[in-house]
């Protein structure tokens, strides 16, 4: 029953939000179809900003919706005392909006990464010396996801997940800096050979870690809860 | 405090010393059951505390400390096999407002086995309900009205209702009463709800709980509830001091006329008023409405004293 339940909701969830996904898989499909227009038409650098923006938007903008839809806005429109009056637990319930979303978010990352990896280095944008630069970098958006997912999923309020958001939009950029500067980093970027440091391999396992356990953590938190309405 | 000890049906809900701590209400100490086949319902004024306890029965809250067993099942340990069987309409339930009331349906059918698909339909007719209608242009009658459907269709042996008439014209009003009432078909099925209307509940209820500021106050089976209360008439021509009894809820003195509210009303009472040396001109039934704010009057009064000691 408890199975069936949480992929009743995930299908519930999903048959909600297929016409928006699928416009958003579009729009991302048509942002690859630019980046790849523009490419030797755009100096280097003009490139890489513009093709990164290009892709992570809609991708980011597509998982947020989605976010906001399924998890944000069930508490604000009170549709989650319709659900939670069914034979469901907080855990179920959880389990069920993870099971939509992250799946979804890490199609769409995982495409723009496949892409962006093609260009920077199929395509000979970048050096091979920046692949474990290039690779903390799309982690780095995915814990962000991951760290707007949980805070969307425990607090259930917009103001905390605009503000988990912005935290995103604002630690980004700290984070490349950190890391752009970063001697241990900094020193391989630009070589011919990608060199998977003890630097590099601690931050690429902290994302992963970290990313693993928010999710976990916020499970616990969620199963924890004594009132969910 | 209230707790139908001499039933000997199984019950529907039972629930020893609940209390639940907000910052700025607390449940205090709530026994409450009643056994199945019959209606139960709360009455209260606003933020007394009938949605908490609707919300502990349900599962979606915790209390802070007793026992709450629905329909045999301990909660919050077995709330999946409880709500497997609970059918909850709330006032501020709301469906998705993009889908149609066909999706709602089709989603409520994929999770219980026990979806009458017959009996929906019927239920759609009835109710005047459309299937591809979405729920965006509905109405609140039709939206109230599209949730009993999802809720009845299932067949549940418990029904709780949190405000279920609330901002209803009166034809709805008595459509989703009427159809409250149908789902009872056997001993087996019970209702739970809480009501501003006390036409609502005085209509469809076989007990009935009294809550205000997070206690029960009263309650009773509807009869004795009715029988027990009572407004006396009474002249007091020679300027007599009252007996001094404890059913007396309230009094309301214009020069020699005195109009008394009691409960646990006995035939003594009138003697012993005219062994007083005063007159009584008439012994009145109230209604559930009279009774309903007798009982807060009274809370309100207990409260100050309270407060004052």
């Amino acid at each position: 029953m408890s199975n069936s339940i949480i992929s009743q909701l995930v299908r519930k969830d999903f048959l909600m939000m297929r016409k928006t996904i699928m416009i958003f898989c579009l729009i991302s499909l048509l942002a690859i179809l630019i980046v790849s227009m523009l490419f030797g038409r755009v100096p280097g650098w003009a490139f890489i900003n513009l093709g990164f923006t290009l892709l992570i938007a809609p991708a980011f903008t597509c998982a947020i919706v989605v976010l906001m839809r399924t998890i944000v806005m069930e508490k604000e429109k009170s549709t989650q005392i319709f659900i939670m009056s069914l034979p469901i637990t907080v855990k179920e319930f959880t389990l069920s909006k993870l099971l939509i979303n992250l799946p979804l978010f890490f199609a769409l990352w995982l495409v723009i990464t496949m892409v962006a990896f093609y260009f920077a280095f199929g395509l000979g944008v970048f050096p091979y010396g920046s692949i474990p630069f290039i690779t903390m970098i799309f982690l780095g958006i995915f814990v962000a996801y991951i760290s707007t997912l949980c805070a969307g999923l425990i607090y259930q309020s917009i103001s905390v997940t605009i503000l988990a958001m912005c935290g995103f939009e604002l630690g980004t950029p700290a984070y490349l800096w950190i890391i752009t500067f970063w001697e241990p980093i900094n020193s391989h970027v630009y070589g011919p050979h990608m060199v998977w440091n003890s630097a590099a391999i601690t931050i690429v396992a902290t994302q992963i870690f970290a990313a693993i356990s928010m999710v976990l953590m916020t499970i616990y938190i969620q199963h924890k809860k004594q009132d969910f309405i | 405090m209230n707790t139908f000890d001499s039933m000997d049906l199984p019950l529907a809900i039972e629930c020893k010393g609940i209390s639940k701590h907000y910052p700025h209400f607390t449940l205090q100490d709530v026994d409450l059951s009643f056994e199945q086949g019959t209606v139960m319902g709360l009455v209260g004024p606003n933020g007394a505390g009938k949605s908490t306890i609707l919300r502990i029965v349900m599962g979606l809250v915790t209390p802070d400390s007793g026992s709450v067993n629905v329909l045999g099942y301990a909660l919050p340990k077995e709330q999946l096999a409880a709500k497997r069987n609970i059918g909850f309409v709330a006032e501020d339930m709301r469906l998705y407002e993009t889908e149609t009331i066909g999706f709602h349906m089709d989603f409520i059918k994929s999770i219980f086995d026990s979806w009458d698909e017959e009996y929906a339909n019927i239920l759609l007719r009835r109710l005047d309900l459309n299937k591809q209608q979405k729920v965006k242009g509905m109405s609140h009658g039709q939206r109230v009205k599209t949730t009993l459907l999802l809720t009845l269709a299932r067949r549940p042996n418990l029904l709780v209702f949190d405000e279920p008439t609330t901002g209803l014209d009166p034809a709805v009003r008595k459509e989703v009463l009427d159809e409250m009432m149908n789902s009872l078909e056997d001993e087996t099925h019970s209702i739970l709800f809480s009501s501003h209307n006390t036409l609502d509940v005085e209509q469809i209820s076989d007990y009935i709980t009294f809550i205000y500021g997070g206690r029960i106050i009263e309650s009773r089976n509807k009869e004795d509830f009715m029988d027990g209360w009572r407004r006396l008439r009474l002249t007091n021509l020679h300027n007599k001091s009252l007996p001094d009894l404890s059913n007396i809820k309230e009094i309301q003195q214009s020069g020699r006329l005195c109009t008394l509210t009691v409960n646990n009303y006995d035939d003594s009472i009138p003697q012993q008023f005219s062994d007083a040396g005063l007159q009584v001109d008439a012994i009145e039934r109230l209604t559930l409405e009279e009774i309903f704010l007798g009982n807060v009057h009274c809370a309100k009064a207990n409260n100050n004293k309270e407060a004052a000691l």
